[in-house]
């Protein structure tokens, strides 16, 4: 008997500690002295100071609680009143509605958030807060409803008449006969509610937008780099859901044992609970709100006819003192919307979505030129772009700068490690080192088709901008051959992080991006190979839609200016656009001196500017699709 | 009680607009060629056709299949040696050890998966322990191992509660009788206790199938950037490519499957718990 015991025992304590093991971990990280997500070194607080002081952070807790308490509210009390009106219908009626119930239960979720996405864009409705609360509501209810139905089935069908032939009206029968009655579904109902519309992600990731987060989407966004303030988060809404639970679990326990001893608690006291827990949810809300909005709007919208500044940039691009010093300035405020591909930001804006200021890259620019989809720079109000480098100036996807001011600019290389990776062997094999089985499994490759396909058609001697069929399925096979030899990871941005830990030789990645880990790594260098390689620039344009075409040019003349740009360029790394801050930092004493990364090769013959052109896009998008379904 | 009937027309709109169209715009989508111009509708087969003739995308489907079975088999082998423990354990254990394998299922999966990159990452806490053993380090993140790992932690709970309360349901006596028959405890096992808790293992394998099918966030954050399952294909279809008619009819093919699975469990089920027992349903 004792043995059995023992082995119900371990097998208890090994489930536990798997599901609590990583959730402690987080915990005691997000306590970290460093970055570090493996070595603890001290204890700290500074990850919970960044959070609170992280304003994306604080909108995103705000967004998430109000839209969980709205649709909480919404559709338990209309979950609940169709549930009644179900259970004295037609059975067919109701079977119907119940059927169709089911539906966002049992469908995936992806297909639900898909088909809500795509009824957003066919009524033109501006994705933002309102389309993520009516969502919400919308998967919410079911549930609702199906936790109310079966106290209801158990209920006497009769107890509604009886009410009425005494004399009460139908309203008075509903509130005082039967809600009581289902009171213990109601509540399980909320409360299941409460907490899919606060966990929710794949849902809001496909609805939401404008600058509108949930604490689960900027998660997401913020993943692909190491930030421990998400452990800080993470272990906030631990403590939240924990206290809540606990809450829920035992006040019933209580009240039980309280009943048994002769002393029960009165409904009062609930309601002081119940009222305290709303003060206290409100009140959290109530300091987030303060937070989010605070400049004093009045001049700037005189001036520029709004208070608000919608720009999309790309992830970690900006010092976010940048964006508070402009707020400040301006007394206006920016909605700061980030994206990690050309690609992602143009089907964005494709699906109804409206900023002021843009930062994609060339090529995307001459495609957005071609659709006539920008407006003109209002060149009288950015002097600052007589600061522009020469080597980014007036390129050729927009020679005389009409509507594009560049950022940042570079080229994509490869950064390897001094200690793992011969020179000799990059400089004889240029980027057909990712074929060179030696470093199989210890590379990284980008998850970017036209930097893919740039390394290939570069590797076989094509000019990277070929419309050529039979060069790009070459350069296909090439990828598909790397793929299947070379072992690689495809990555995103995760890249950085990894390459600076050290985690593999050799990476294919943007010469910003490579400067941050050479500053961070010594044993990391760069390699530009001798085949060529992109020259990329990325640069602010104002969208024909912008709702503040004013506000936007300001915007844009405020970034290029020196102390904007250097502030930028220290944080992230990337090439300044901006003359004399790209002379000082690179010159002897600046942060980047002697960083073989940070300026970009200006006139390398071979060195190229994309081009844009849909028939190509189409190919190739196709083929890294199944480049990476290959893998 | 014409009064009462009433109460649900508010919500049969509302749910024709927010549940019913949605999906008749999947099929519209999916049927149709580029372009949501009601006016210049084209229909075609092309997107059905692409993605079923070429090997890449039946690769992500199979992957799919392949990753979301492995985990529903290992959620029943160690889930129901678990829910059978809990089972055994006094009442009061009972509803702690309830409490504390829902717990995790409150807090947010994308934060209980990205816990997992720490402890497994390259150079993360399970290579640095067998560093210090002197052990070789493996690759961890970004393998199939750790996208059946992530499926597990976050889905188990679901198989373990389903298999738990089928359990507490069970008729005590029965095993007695059983005993008294002379039945030894194999036995009881095989002939009683088993088939009395299949409903709960039924309803626990759709649970678990379900969302493990169609994920994208788990297979990104844990198989990386490279690694493409049916969800990952359709995300980046919407996000990225911009293709929705393409990534529609995906998005079809997807719940056709997963209507026709459920409807082979409901067969065997019989009993229709499943439904609400889908996150959290067993909250009392």
């Amino acid at each position: 008997m004792n043995n059995k015991k023992f082995s119900r025992r371990l097998i208890l304590g090994l489930i536990l500690v798997f599901f609590y093991f990583p959730i402690l971990y987080m915990l005691v990280f997000s306590f970290n002295g460093s970055r570090s997500l493996t070595s603890f070194d001290g204890f700290s607080l500074q990850w919970y100071e960044k959070m609170f002081s992280d304003r994306n952070m604080m909108e995103a807790i705000y967004y998430t609680l109000i839209t969980a308490v709205i649709a909480t509210f919404i559709s338990t009390i209309v979950g609940t009143i169709t549930a009644i009106g179900l259970s004295k219908s037609k059975r067919i009626v109701r079977e119907v509605v119940q059927q169709i119930n089911d539906l966002p239960i049992m469908n995936p979720e992806i297909v639900t958030a898909v088909g809500l996405m795509l009824f957003y864009v066919s009524m033109h409705m501006e994705k933002g807060f309102l389309t993520m609360l009516l969502a919400h509501i919308a998967f919410c209810t079911p549930y609702v409803i199906l936790s109310v139905m079966p106290k209801l089935r158990s209920l006497d069908p009769n107890l509604a008449e009886a009410a009425m032939d005494l004399g009460a009206t139908p309203a008075k029968a509903m509130w005082k006969v039967i809600v009581p009655q289902i009171m213990p579904g109601i509540v399980s109902g909320a409360l299941i509610a409460f907490t899919m519309s606060f966990d929710d992600f794949i849902i809001s990731y496909f609805v939401t937008g404008n600058g509108v987060k949930n604490i689960s989407t900027l998660v997401w966004t913020m993943s692909k780099r190491i930030n421990p303030s998400i452990n800080s988060l993470s272990t906030l809404i631990v403590i939240m859901i924990t206290i809540t639970l606990l809450f829920v679990n035992l006040v019933p326990m209580v009240k039980e044992k309280r009943q048994k001893q002769g002393r029960p608690i009165s409904n009062k006291v609930f309601g002081i609970i119940a009222v305290c827990f709303t003060l206290v949810i409100g009140s959290v809300l109530v300091a987030l709100k303060g937070g989010v909005g605070s400049s004093s709007p009045e001049d700037a919208i005189a001036k520029y006819g709004s208070d608000t500044l919608k720009v999309y940039n790309w992830g970690e691009y900006l010092d976010p003192e940048v964006n508070a010093a402009f707020e400040k300035k301006f007394g206006v405020k920016i909605v700061y919307d980030t994206f990690d591909s050309n690609e992602l930001m143009y089907t964005k804006l494709q699906s109804g979505e409206s900023y002021d200021v843009l930062v994609p890259s060339d090529y995307m620019i001459e495609r957005l030129i071609q659709e006539k989809q920008l407006q003109p720079l209002d060149k009288s109000m950015i002097p600052n772009l007589s600061n522009l480098a020469k080597g980014v100036k007036g390129l050729q996807y927009d020679p005389d700068n009409t509507y594009s001011a560049p950022y940042f600019w570079g080229t994509v290389g490869i950064v390897y490690n001094k200690q793992k990776v011969h020179k000799t062997d990059l400089e004889k094999e240029g980027f057909n080192i990712f074929h060179n089985t030696k470093y199989k499994g210890h590379i990284y490759m980008y998850d970017s088709e036209r930097d893919s396909f740039m390394m290939a058609l570069k590797a076989l001697g094509y000019s990277m901008n070929t419309s050529d069929k039979k060069e790009l399925k070459d350069a296909y096979d090439w990828l598909v051959k790397a793929v299947d030899i070379m072992d690689p990871e495809i990555v995103t941005d995760e890249v950085i992080d990894a390459m600076i830990n050290g985690n593999k030789d050799m990476a294919l990645v943007y010469s910003g991006d490579a400067a941050y880990i050479l500053s961070e790594n010594e044993d990391m260098d760069y390699y530009m190979p001798k085949e060529g390689t992109n020259l990329w620039s990325d640069a602010m344009v104002i969208p024909k839609n912008a709702k503040n075409p004013k506000l936007a040019n300001e915007y844009i003349n405020f970034l290029l200016d020196y102390e904007a740009s250097m502030k930028n360029t220290l944080f992230v790394g990337y090439a300044s656009s901006n003359e004399e801050v790209l002379d000082e930092a690179s010159s002897e004493g600046g942060e980047f001196d002697g960083n073989h990364a940070y300026l970009p090769r200006v006139g390398y013959a071979k060195d190229e500017i994309f081009e844009y052109n849909a028939d190509v896009k189409k190919i190739i998008s196709d083929y890294w699709t199944k480049v990476k379904i290959a893998k | 009680m014409k009064t009462f009937k009433r109460l649900t027309i508010p919500y049969i709109v509302w749910m024709v607009a927010m549940i019913v169209i949605p999906m008749l715009l999947i099929v519209l989508y999916a049927f149709t060629k580029q372009g949501n111009d009601v006016v210049s509708l084209q229909f075609t087969f092309d997107n059905f056709k692409k993605f079923f003739t070429d090997p890449d995308f039946l690769k992500t489907l199979w992957l799919s299949l392949r990753i979301s079975l492995i985990t529903t088999v290992l959620c029943v082998c160690i889930g129901y040696p678990v829910a059978y423990a809990i089972a055994q354990a006094s009442p009061k254990k009972r509803n702690l050890l309830i409490l504390l394998v829902t717990l995790p299922m409150w807090i947010n999966m994308l934060v209980r998966t990205y816990a997992w990159i720490g402890i497994l990452a390259d150079n993360g806490l399970i290579n640095h322990i067998l560093a210090f053993f002197g052990l070789e380090p493996t690759k961890l993140l970004y393998t199939d191992f750790a996208v059946v790992l992530g499926m597990v932690y976050n889905f188990i709970p679901f198989m373990i509660l389903q298999i738990e309360s089928s359990l507490a349901k069970m008729d005590k006596s029965l095993l007695e009788a059983a005993n008294d028959l002379g039945a030894n405890r194999f036995q009881r096992f095989k002939n009683i206790t088993f088939p009395l808790s299949l409903p709960g293992v039924v309803s626990g394998i759709t649970l678990v199938f379900l969302p493990s099918v169609s994920s994208f966030v788990i297979p990104k954050l844990m198989g990386g950037g490279g690694y493409m399952m049916i969800g990952n294909v359709i995300e980046n279809q919407f996000i990225s490519v911009g293709e929705w008619n393409f990534g529609s009819a995906i998005s079809m093919i997807m719940a056709v499957i997963i209507m026709i699975s459920m409807y082979i469990t409901r067969r065997l089920d019989k009993g229709d718990d499943t439904v609400r027992a889908r996150k959290g349903g067993n909250v009392q």
